[in-house]
């Protein structure tokens, strides 16, 4: 088996990896970089609970490979909350009670973001895109997407604050 | 008014924050020392003999650690069901076979050092069979001349029969003005609970067993072990960490068995995580069904005898099956003086099929409900008229049931549902042109609180610290619903503190007390019901202990939730009275504990309305909107319960659209091996969803709190294809509706 030694920024944190070209994004991020926030649903992109932004697109990190993130700036779950506070999208997802069982919840997070950062103010459709890729069994979506459009409004009050 | 300051309050669950920060941690987050990875290795055939198993590629592979085979494991048959000990239950299962009788049958386990180590390792395992004749549906199963697929429980593939009568059918349908009868067919259907099944078992030292695992039944799977591993209960500890769902999947033992043997063996702890692929086939599925269901109905609308023939398909092992049978007959919610329950468990080497949210009431139900819509129709009747007019009343008993109901709020469920058709169609009307056809349909559902059986059982220990704080240890398990959260509710409103003084420990058969499990809708009301008698010990605990101290007798807990000692004209909230009792003179310690044994499963009740479109031209169906009222007594948290409303509101659209588990004849095998060709509701897939709760109190409750969980998915496959039929003008008596229409996604 070959190892090759890959660079990766994790949350704002440069580190340096020994991967086999076996191994997914996933495999780096939960097994070797020990952030067990990110999950894995069915390993073959279909459920979305592996979503983490990859350059800052949202990526099904268990099919991609940890040599074609050589380089890349990746967020996960844990790199949302701030030590004093937690982020507005996961605030909006506690208050809208978009939290069941959570298995599906850091994807789901990972993809609003994704989508936050792009539109700020989505609409239903939008919201409904961006996250099609993302399975929940336990919510039927409802307060998954009342989430979204409270995260949108809390988002847009911290930047107007900031100005 | 809600008389209540904490229970009836929507509350975020406390474990919500580390859930959105990636902190909570699930099985497949947890590892051990010197821990490996294992794999089952399963038939590819749905009836086979192993002629040879050859290991010497797999051996040979980097990172190979070893493999349990089918001979190193107890040569007897166990029953993997999470229910407490029934002559319904039969064993007929073994941990590794030999002999597969359906596809993904265990055959070997195998352990490596990686993950990756170990899908090489599990490619390079040879097994030779010789494959053997399978039945795969229930008519062929049934067939004269069909090879029993258990012999040593039945000769002719029926492995149990549960009939439930009352009164006279002959009679009642003599006495009917018109006879309705129909065919109705469910088929079988996969939980995809998010995280897939997963253990961690170390059995490393041969005599203690610690398994870490997304069980909904933690008792009754230490239980099973015990007596199949001939050890002690108290030698086996399992651990239930946070859960990513379960809806009945985690109600029995899956691979845990096979695992903690190969621990045993490698002298190492394995962690065992199933791919989606094995999910979907090789774990467990909603059975399917097959029913005939006959209505004697007088003119006037009046219900005079209801007969059904109901069979469902087991897949090679019982399993849940005849309770489910049993289940299912307990769910007649109409008045009918004539009731014959015919239910049949088959044996087939489909996928084996086990508990799923509903637990029987799913498949009966669809038929039945839709059988009263056209009854209601043919006759000029309102469906919904039609059936409150013959739907039983407190105090009025289930057809073959021991006890009356106690509660049902079912009109005024109706009369809300009615209310929100009716400001949908003035919104936005109900078009019939040349292109499209809009229609409502309805269903009226209920189920049980707690195991229909009445054996649901519970207890808890509460530990009462010295600032008043309390720690609420209970054997509930939590499989992301949020009972953990609505039993610390229960708690802070027992006694009278505020919902962050109560931590809680739960679902650890080491430490925390037994609990029947999680099935049957049972924590609210089962260990709901624990947990009060559990307060109620520590205020008479406390009420003693202030005695002592203040050598006073007339102490009492008010109403205000405080302990009144007039001979001291005090008034103490209870951490003040936890602070005198420990720190008194006479100091004491205060441990309430409580053991509950359910005597009622009272039923909650829900109606479902749904509007469909039809799209001529093209076939199609849109789903616009799902109603969903429900009568659940008290809401302990009503953001759960809502919750509750629109996950099943989606598990019931699945259900009826999409959902079922491809068979291939030729091929003899399941062919929905993932989310591709199993399709689950996406967010773009969803109605608009309207879930209300109506105002009921449950006298026997916690609190006056009735179930949620199942309850909400039983309604909806009905009423969807009632609405379908409605729209598109053409008879449904089978799902999912994708056979037979293209669906379209509720654009916004």
């Amino acid at each position: 088996m070959n190892y090759f030694t890959i660079t990766l920024t994790i949350n704002r944190e440069t580190m340096v990896f020994s991967v086999t070209e076996e191994d997914t994004l996933l495999d780096v991020i939960r097994e070797k970089a020990g952030l067990t926030g990110t999950k894995q649903g069915c390993g073959c992109e279909q459920c979305g609970a592996c979503t983490v932004l990859l350059n800052h697109k949202a990526v099904n990190s268990c099919c991609i490979l940890a040599l074609q993130a050589d380089n890349g700036v990746i967020e996960t779950i844990e790199g949302l909350e701030s030590p004093e506070k937690l982020h507005p999208i996961q605030q909006a997802y506690i208050e809208e009670g978009a939290v069941q069982c959570g298995f599906c919840t850091p994807g789901m997070i990972m993809s609003t973001k994704a989508l936050l950062d792009q539109v700020p103010n989505p609409d239903t459709s939008q919201i409904r895109s961006a996250l099609s890729g993302n399975i929940c069994r336990c919510t039927g979506y409802t307060k998954i997407e009342a989430a979204v459009k409270n995260a949108a409004r809390k988002l847009e009050e911290v930047s107007h604050e900031s100005i | 008014m809600n008389p209540y300051k904490i229970a009836a309050h929507k509350i975020p669950r406390h474990e919500s924050a580390a859930k959105v920060t990636g902190k909570a941690l699930y099985t497949d987050d947890l590892s051990l020392p010197k821990m490996v990875y294992g794999m089952i290795i399963r038939s590819p055939h749905a009836h086979a003999q192993v002629t040879h198993i050859d290991l010497t590629e797999a051996e040979k592979t980097e990172g190979y650690i070893g493999a349990l085979l089918p001979w190193e494991v107890p040569d007897t048959f166990y029953n993997c069901s999470g229910t407490p000990p029934s002559p319904l239950l039969m064993k007929d299962e073994k941990v590794l076979t030999t002999h597969p009788l359906c596809v993904g049958d265990r055959i070997l386990a195998i352990a490596a050092r990686t993950p990756q180590a170990l899908l090489k390792a599990a490619k390079a395992v040879q097994i030779s069979y010789t494959i053997l004749p399978s039945v795969h549906t229930i008519k062929d199963a049934l067939r004269k001349d069909a090879a029993p697929i258990q012999p040593h429980i039945s000769k002719n593939n029926i492995l149990a029969v549960r009939e439930a009568c009352m009164g006279d059918t002959q009679k009642g349908f003599e006495e009917a003005d018109y006879i309705f009868e129909d065919d109705f067919h469910t088929p079988a259907t996969q939980h995809v609970a998010m995280e897939p099944t997963s253990c961690i078992c170390d059995f490393s030292d041969g005599r203690t067993l610690n398994i870490w695992s997304n069980s909904q039944t933690p008792y009754q799977e230490r239980r099973i072990l015990a007596e199949l591993f001939q050890m002690e209960e108290n030698d086996i500890r399992i651990v239930k960490p946070v859960m990513g769902g379960g809806f009945g999947a985690r109600q029995q033992l899956h691979n845990q068995p096979a695992a903690a043997l190969l621990s045993k063996k490698i002298r190492r702890p394995v962690k065992l995580i199933n791919t989606r692929e094995e999910e979907m086939y090789a774990s467990v599925v909603r059975h399917e069904m097959q029913t005939h269901l006959k209505f004697g109905v007088t003119k006037q609308g009046i219900l005079t005898a209801f007969q059904t023939e109901f069979y469902l398909n087991a897949g090679p092992y019982t399993t849940h099956t005849p309770t489910i049978v049993a289940a299912a007959s307990r769910k007649f919610q109409y008045r009918i003086p004539n009731y014959l329950f015919n239910g049949y468990t088959v044996a087939t080497n489909g996928p084996t099929a086990g508990a799923f949210r509903g637990y029987g009431n799913s498949q009966l139900t669809f038929g039945r409900e839709l059988m009263m819509s056209r009854i209601a129709r043919r006759l000029h009747l309102d469906p919904v008229d039609f059936r409150l007019r013959n739907h039983v009343k407190t105090g009025e008993k289930f057809p073959a049931a021991a006890s009356a109901v106690t509660s049902c709020g079912i009109e005024k469920c109706a009369r809300r549902c009615q209310e929100i058709r009716r400001e949908i169609d003035e919104k936005e009307g109900l078009a019939d042109n040349e292109d499209i056809r809009q229609a409502w349909g309805v269903s009226f559902a209920c189920h049980g609180s707690g195991p229909s059986s009445k054996e649901g059982m519970s207890s808890a220990v509460i530990l009462v610290s010295d600032d008043g704080g309390i720690r609420l240890i209970t054997g509930s398990a939590d499989i992301g619903q949020g009972s953990e959260t609505m039993l610390s509710q229960i708690a802070a409103e027992c006694l009278g503190i505020p919902l962050s003084h109560v931590k809680i420990t739960a679902a650890d058969t080491g430490i925390t007390p037994y609990d029947t499990g999680t099935f049957g809708s049972s924590q609210t009301y089962v260990s709901g019901n624990a947990v009060v008698l559990a307060c109620q010990d520590v205020i008479l605990k406390l009420t003693d202990a202030l005695s002592d101290c203040y050598d006073s007798a007339d102490i009492t807990f008010g109403e205000d939730k405080k302990f009144h000692i007039p001979s001291e004209n005090l008034c103490l909230t209870l951490e003040e009275a936890a602070h005198q009792v420990v720190f008194g003179i006479k100091g004491a310690v205060i441990i309430g504990n409580s053991s509950y044994k359910a005597k009622e499963s009272p039923n909650p009740f829900a109606v479902c309305m749904v509007k469909a479109e039809y799209e001529k031209k093209t076939n199609s169906i849109i789903l616009r909107h799902v109603i969903e009222v429900v009568d659940v007594g008290t809401p302990i948290n009503p953001l759960t319960v809502i919750g509750q409303i629109e996950g099943g509101v989606a598990q019931g659209v699945g259900y009826a659209l999409t959902e079922a588990l491809e068979h291939s004849r030729h091929a003899g095998k399941v062919i929905s091996s993932d989310l591709l060709t199993y399709r689950v509701p996406l967010i773009c897939d969803m109605p608009e969803i309207h879930g209300e709760y109506i105002e009921n109190f449950e006298p026997t409750g916690p609190l006056g709190a009735k179930s949620v969980g199942e309850l909400t998915t039983v309604p909806v496959a009905p009423a969807i294809a009632d609405a379908v039929s409605q729209a598109s003008g053409r008879e449904i008596n089978k799902i999912p509706l994708s056979e037979f229409f293209f669906i379209k996604p509720n654009k916004k």
